[in-house]
């Protein structure tokens, strides 16, 4: 069974499953329009329609800050890997953060494998949530060809007229179909509904730069000596805003932090950023990306040209969160069509 | 084996910073098992007069005699640390290197004052080499515990330049720009772990500007929100009117 539906008024029952055997987080509405990834307890605290939340999901399998191993000095170099692993389902997530959370699996399961990613990774189940229409103009999941579900979830629904449409990827999300006993198998009708949904998405969903995908690392290649970077360096801030709402973003900086009895203590994961002072400071002082134009370049290069080259796909996803969060209004999307103005 | 010998100073300032210390509970029954302290006015009343291990001085140096003070703390210690914003920028004292002293007193003590002289604040780098910085009014006690145990420990700390806004951000804050307020935290040094925003109170900068501001784009921020040049001015230099000295910034 790869496809099942689910009635609308099954969706808090579906919820109220979930919550039964585990641990749920999902879209909960903050102040000001804003939202977080939080732990509910039923359908009645989700946020169902939502603007990218404020951090992408990322921080369940990557969290903010995290411990990567235990010492005891009185055990001499014996060192006590740690993996804090919690069982979880995420549920609602929109098509640009499971993009999100396949670029950072392509990235940890790259080698060194990084375990303490992929061990998490084993423990969270994931349900997409698809949007019907643009979430704000900040978005330009379309560019990146991230407004249609292509993977990296265990269950996808998709909202139609009466019932759900429920796309299932994997043993786990099947199991979870039986087991919740809720589910309808699905219709011819609701697949003519779904296909022309998908239509109207082709409609509404273009292109938000007038670039094609494949296009856009030469792009970059072409415009590193651009006076758009000058302009950037001058308005950013170095906050490190677009770095930390990133969900494709995964630098880190690992600490030892020792108890109060000196003798043991935990070396930790936070995460950093290319955007902080320190970040490219090395011994003796040097700075090899001092200026604030030189960082904002290097942010952008890695979303579109060098992981590229690396892995063969964008690690952009067009959720629109840098530029939601930028202190001064520096735009993704205002940035790349004025590089393709001034290549012209 | 000998426990370090630290002790508590303090110069101008209102001794919150040490305050922090002694409310930091059961942490501290574990620091006095480690530590020997041997002078801190605010809990104890011994003195000591050997060499220090570690000392922790807060305050700003507003008179010769608290410079002369704070030189022979120095040479009688193996570490000196600039304990909280006075120490560490000047703090709000700075404002005396800003704004004329007579606007300034009167305008916190109308004409019922009377005051000691003093000669422009200084922050205690200013004055003497310190080995390190513990920013913050108040210091933040987790980062006071994390900086203690590093100097204890022989590990190497070093003071966030991280904006306030880094750890804002891990901690989900909805944006004080998103509230219709303004902030500080953009350029303001972290490693408080945007402890204000946390608690729904903006972030005034009270730990200074990261080393490298960019004090012109913040203008252009703060103007879009619709304050005066005077008034991002006065916010900017609240605590770091003393090292207008130093750098320009």
């Amino acid at each position: 069974m790869n496809q099942a539906l689910l009635s609308k008024s099954r969706l808090a029952d579906f919820v109220s499953y979930l919550v039964s055997g585990h641990k749920v987080v999902a879209p909960v509405p903050l102040q000001e329009g804003r939202f977080k990834f939080d732990e509910v307890q039923s359908l009645a605290d989700i946020s169902l329609n939502y603007i990218p939340t404020i951090l992408p999901p990322k921080k369940y399998f990557m969290p903010q800050r995290s411990t990567l191993l235990r010492y005891d000095l009185s055990k001499g170099q014996d060192m006590e890997e740690m993996v804090e692993l919690e069982k979880l389902v995420l549920f609602g997530v929109h098509t640009c953060d499971l993009a999100g959370i396949q670029c950072l699996n392509i990235v940890f399961s790259d080698r060194p494998k990084d375990l303490h990613y992929l061990a998490r990774n084993n423990f969270i189940t994931v349900i997409g949530l698809e949007c019907s229409d643009y979430c704000d103009s900040f978005a330009g999941c379309a560019m990146l060809h991230n407004h249609l579900p292509k993977g990296g979830y265990d269950l996808f629904l998709t909202e139609l007229a009466e019932c759900y449409y429920v796309h299932i990827n994997t043993q786990k999300g099947e199991e979870m179909i039986e087991e919740a006993s809720i589910f309808e198998a699905a219709t011819k009708a609701a697949e003519g509904e779904l296909e022309r949904l998908r239509s109207r998405k082709k409609e509404l969903f273009t292109s938000e730069v007038p670039i094609r995908y494949q296009d856009i690392p030469r792009l970059f290649e072409e415009t590193f000596d651009s006076d758009v970077w000058s302009q950037l360096g001058e308005k950013c801030l170095s906050c490190g805003n677009c770095t930390s709402v990133c969900p494709t973003c995964f630098c880190f900086d690992i600490l030892d932090e020792p108890e109060l009895d000196l003798g043991s203590g935990e070396r930790v994961r936070v995460w950093d950023s290319c955007q902080n002072e320190a970040f490219a400071a090395v011994a003796g002082g040097d700075n090899f990306r001092k200026k604030r134009l030189e960082r904002q370049r290097h942010r952008f290069h890695r979303k579109f040209k060098y992981l590229m080259d690396r892995y063969g796909r964008l690690f952009c996803t067009g959720c629109g969160r840098c530029s939601r969060s930028c202190m001064a209004g520096i735009n993704l999307k205002r940035t790349i069509s004025a590089l393709i103005e001034e290549r012209g | 084996m000998t426990r370090p010998k630290v002790a508590f100073f303090d110069f101008s300032c209102c001794e919150g910073c040490q305050l922090q210390v002694a409310n930091l509970g059961e942490a501290l029954l574990d620091i006095l098992a480690l530590v020997d302290l041997v002078e801190f006015r605010e809990v104890m009343s011994e003195k000591w007069s050997g060499r220090y291990s570690v000392t922790f001085a807060e305050g700003s140096i507003c008179s010769d005699e608290a410079a002369e003070k704070l030189r022979k703390l120095r040479e009688r210690s193996d570490v000196l640390v600039a304990y909280g914003s006075c120490a560490a920028t000047g703090g709000v004292n700075g404002m005396q290197n800003r704004i004329p002293r007579e606007k300034l007193i009167s305008t916190v003590y109308g004409d019922q004052w009377r005051a000691e002289e003093t000669r422009g604040v200084r922050a205690i780098h200013q004055v003497v080499k310190v080995d390190y910085t513990l920013f913050g009014c108040p210091i933040n006690p987790a980062e006071f515990l994390r900086l203690l145990t590093a100097i204890l420990g022989g590990i190497s700390w070093h003071a966030s330049d991280n904006a306030v806004c880094v750890e804002c951000k891990f901690n989900e804050n909805v944006c004080m720009y998103d509230r219709g307020a303004t902030c500080l935290g953009p350029i303001t040094r972290g490693g408080c772990n945007s402890w204000c925003v946390n608690n729904g109170n903006v972030c005034y900068g009270c730990r200074g500007m990261v080393s490298n501001p960019n004090r012109a784009g913040a203008e252009e921020v703060l103007q879009a929100h619709g304050l005066k040049p005077e008034l991002i001015a006065g916010k900017m230099g609240m605590y770091t009117g003393a090292l207008e000295a130093d750098d320009g910034t």
